[in-house]
């Protein structure tokens, strides 16, 4: 179809991609719902006149002619752009399709299901499992000549305890995501990093308040994570809105801070050999020693950017191509070896030698406010409070605020306990000075 | 289309069977600075099935493939009979419904051609940018969306709706001196393309604000009596209350039904709150749910009392309680899962915004929403910009304005409610379960917390 629709459209690039689904899910430790999703589609992108329009159709038998119409009459309100397709180039080897995922059966994944509900039962707790498993085709095209695609397997396994106490609500969550299907090891990490996490929070302790040192988990981290991410897009450079914009080659961060996107990572759950503009995937560094070293860019920001696109490229069935990041890799650790997550020592053994202070594994409303700033604020989900170097129980009316450009100038540690969380791969972080307030 | 559906139930092995077939036309024009970024029209379609086997659980089947819809039907048969259950899975019991729901579409958006929305939102994009050289970036949005949607079921359910939205947004980007603010302003109505013209102002009043927010001190955090506009009040009682509401929190969870006990006292007499899906023109209003029950006005706090929940059948079967017409899917790629409507807190008994303010020395004037985010029993929430309130008059305006708080304890802090309601049509949605954004809409007058702790300089 890709060939068909190029032909008609003279200068285009476009995406097909097709989807099924298999997913269980566990309400409060029943199974209660299988189900499918089967979903195909494709979207084209022309350049007509110097301008650039975009289409998309999930019909089975689409009319193409129909589509590439609808396609040019958004190119000629579009803007105009110099956008040059990638000529074809070879792909990088990277395994994206795991049989053992593919092939598992309905009754594998219920069996996985269960296996995790027994290991997480216990009095008073609400136990909840969803899992999924994707199997999916790709393919991309361009009339610059490149032609791409790949089949990739994924697997999610979400779990979790909600337990509820008078008015105190606690909810423990952790997932499994990957190409692959999850080993026995992945599992069991699983189960104990909610173990891990639940058995401290049944104590609340009042919170401290002051300058403190905190722990950002994997989890907790997002906070810390986001504003660097939004800066490190090409797209903010070329807006004007990155702090790291003019950047490039300084210091800006702690010399033992490495951040790289690694879309070839080994079973990453977000690899894949080229992104869906057709650019094959490579590593891009981010951050190295705490350098600013590049951005992340799609062709249509690159091209506006006189930069190159680093194959960062995702598009939808619907819409233009955005800018998406894969497996982000913080730390500098490397991944993929062994269990997803190593068994969890909640702090990642950064807290033996802190007096008073926080662990925290998840904020309220990460996300709102004047992000690229740098600047949080936030009320605290899930956080626990350390004390002569032993966590004394669960903190609850505690807000933990400061600026992620100040606080990642100097790191107090890096955990032992790197992990994927979703597709990002990182320890758990201390940053010293973190101003905690109580209400 | 029917006769495809009734065929394909007809063929149906299981015991209950549902099917939703949906077909939407959608464009979207979008500006960033003077640039326009995307201008597209796009078509999507699919269908989903659910069916339910006694003793087994819900199979169900999304696809994109209109010609896999008798397929689909016998593989989501199967899926349920995978899923055996000891305790089976009740739907409570509703009167088949058999109608054809038009909405009004007010202009249908279909008619318009993509240059004459581009012209639109040009327009509101030029009204901000136009404020001061101060505001140094933009984003405005223009979005619409016709959906045909066909629900049968085989209690004898036979639904054909057509459902417009349009929404129109802004962002403001106003910079100085490394001080970067925003205004931000969104409309979404259940409407068509009349409903969405002469609104430079309002895009032009954020921009405004953005600019005037470069100047303004950030708040002094600490504990205030706290006013909140219109537009907070809403999104503060879908977030903070209207979640826990949700029947799907507590119907399989003992001690989440002992907290949200019906007969419970949440708040002072003078707090009533509502969901109300039959509501007349609104984003959230639809005549039927997405299980073919009808929409109404279901009370969930009377006079501070919790009289009320949010269901679907399922919900409302467990609990022994009635169906409300609250279960919903954003779309063929979803099951319904018990989402709100148009949830308010309805008008208080006297009182103008000045009755609330007059006797408050010092306070703040939360207006507005960036965002909020509940975690159950815990909630933060980013005002647009605020004001402090000093000897019973709104003063000066500060910015950085977060509230966090305990629910109860908030809720029955509420101790003054203006008469002033108006419902707030913003576009976005709400976000559950994967499903997002979902059309609601929220409404409430000027609310009083007699003391909040307000974040700011922390």
């Amino acid at each position: 179809m890709i060939d068909r629709l190029l032909d008609a459209a003279k200068y285009a690039d476009a995406l097909w991609r097709r989807e099924e689904r298999t997913a269980v899910a566990f309400e409060s430790g029943r199974l209660k719902t299988a189900g499918v999703t089967e979903e195909a589609g494709v979207n084209l992108r022309v350049v007509a006149g110097g301008r650039v329009g975009v289409a998309g159709t999930t019909a089975a038998a689409p009319d193409l002619e129909e589509l590439v119409a609808r396609a040019r009459a958004s190119a000629e309100l579009g803007e105009r752009l110099d956008l040059a397709f990638p000529p074809q180039s070879p792909l990088p080897d990277v395994p994206t399709f795991f049989d053992r995922a593919a092939d598992a059966s309905l009754q594998q994944l219920i069996e996985m299901g269960r296996h995790l509900v027994e290991r997480l039962a216990r009095e008073g707790c609400q136990v909840n499992v969803a899992i999924e498993r994707e199997v999916g085709e790709t393919a991309v095209g361009n009339t610059a000549g490149a032609r791409g695609g790949y089949a990739a397997t994924g697997v999610s396994v979400t779990a979790g305890l909600i337990r509820i106490a008078a008015d105190d609500v606690l909810m423990i969550y952790d997932e499994y995501l990957g190409a692959d299907l999850p080993s026995g090891d992945d599992l069991e990490a699983l189960v104990r990093s909610i173990e891990a996490r639940l058995e401290p929070a049944l104590t609340i302790v009042s919170p401290p308040e002051g300058a403190l040192p905190v722990v950002f988990t994997p989890a907790g981290l997002a906070a810390i994570i986001l504003p660097l991410e939004q800066a490190l897009s090409g797209k903010t450079v070329l807006q004007g809105s990155s702090p790291l914009a003019e950047r490039i080659g300084q210091q800006a961060f702690d010399a033992r801070l490495s951040i790289t996107d690694d879309p070839l990572a080994r079973g990453g759950p977000a690899s894949r050999p080229l992104d869906d503009e057709g650019v094959p995937s490579a590593p891009v560094t981010l951050v190295e020693h705490g350098v600013v070293r590049g951005f992340v860019y799609d062709l249509e920001t690159a091209a506006r950017a006189a930069a190159r696109s680093t194959g960062h490229g995702r598009r939808g069935v619907f819409g233009k191509p955005q800018i998406r990041y894969t497996n982000l890799m913080v730390g500098g650790a490397s991944g993929g070896v062994g269990a997803q997550h190593a068994a969890p020592l909640l702090g990642g053994g950064l807290i033996s030698d802190m007096t008073d202070g926080l662990i925290v594994d998840d904020l309220i409303g990460v996300g709102q406010g004047n992000v690229i700033g740098g600047g949080f604020s936030h009320p605290v989900g899930l956080a626990y409070r350390v004390q002569r170097g032993e966590i004394t129980g669960r903190v609850k009316d505690a807000a933990v605020a400061g600026n992620v450009y100040d606080l990642l100038k100097q790191i107090a540690g890096f955990g032992t306990d790197a992990r994927w969380l979703g597709s990002r791969w990182s320890p758990s972080l201390r940053l010293d000075g973190v101003s905690v307030a109580r209400r | 289309m029917k006769d495809r559906l009734a065929a394909a139930l007809k063929a149906s092995r299981a015991d209950y069977t549902e099917i939703r077939l949906e077909r939407t036309w959608s464009s979207a024009v979008t500006f960033r600075g003077r640039r326009l970024e995307t201008a597209t029209v796009s078509e999507d379609q699919g269908g989903f099935v659910r069916v339910l086997n006694h003793g087994c659980g819900w199979g169900i089947a999304s696809f994109t493939s209109l010609d896999a819809l008798a397929a689909m039907v016998a593989r989501a048969n199967e899926l349920s009979r995978a899923v055996r259950l000891d305790k089976p899975i009740r739907l409570a019991d509703t009167v088949p419904q058999v109608a054809d729901a038009a909405l009004d579409l007010d202009g249908d958006v279909r008619g318009i051609s993509l240059a004459e929305k581009k012209r639109l939102i040009e327009a509101y994009n030029g009204a901000m940018l136009a404020v001061s050289d101060a505001v140094v970036d933009t984003q405005a949005i223009y979005r619409d969306e016709v959906s045909e949607v066909w629900y049968v079921n085989s209690e004898g359910t036979a639904l054909a709706q057509l459902r417009p939205e349009v929404t129109v947004s802004g962002t403001a980007i106003a910079r100085r001196n490394g001080t970067i603010e925003k205004g931000l302003e969104s409309i979404g109505l259940r409407k068509g393309w009349h409903s969405v013209h002469g609104l430079e102002e309002r895009f032009r009043v954020v921009a405004r604000r953005a600019v005037d927010l470069l100047d303004a001190p950030r708040v002094q955090g600490g504990s205030y009596p706290v006013i909140l506009d219109n537009e907070l009040a809403g999104v503060f009682i879908h977030e903070a209350f209207g979640h826990l509401s949700e029947a799907d929190f507590v119907y399989e969870n003992p001690q989440a039904r002992e907290m949200m006990t019906l007969g419970r006292r949440f708040g002072k007499p003078v707090l009533n709150v509502g969901d109300n899906g039959a509501a007349s023109g609104l984003r959230g209003t639809l005549p039927f749910d997405d299980e073919g029950t009808p929409t109404q006005d279901t009370p969930l706090i009377k006079e501070g009392v919790l009289v009320g929940r949010l269901h679907s059948r399922e919900t409302a079967a467990t609990l022994g309680e009635r169906p409300t017409g609250n279960a919903r899917a954003i779309s063929f790629r979803h099951p319904p899962i018990v989402r709100m409507t148009n949830t308010y807190i309805a008008p208080g008994p006297g009182g103008s915004f000045q009755d609330l303010i007059k006797d408050v020395k010092l306070g703040v004037y939360a207006c507005g929403a960036f965002g909020g985010q509940t975690m159950l029993e815990n909630f933060s929430f980013t005002a647009a910009w605020g004001h402090m309130i000093r000897d019973g008059h709104v003063a000066e305006l500060v910015k950085d304005v977060v509230l966090a708080g305990n629910l109860f304890q908030t809720l029955d802090r509420i101790d003054h409610i203006a008469r002033d309601f108006t419902w707030n049509q913003m576009g976005g949605g709400c976000g559950k379960g994967g499903q997002f954004p979902l059309p609601v809409t929220e409404g409430a007058p000027h609310v009083r917390i007699e003391a909040a702790l307000v974040g700011g300089d922390v």
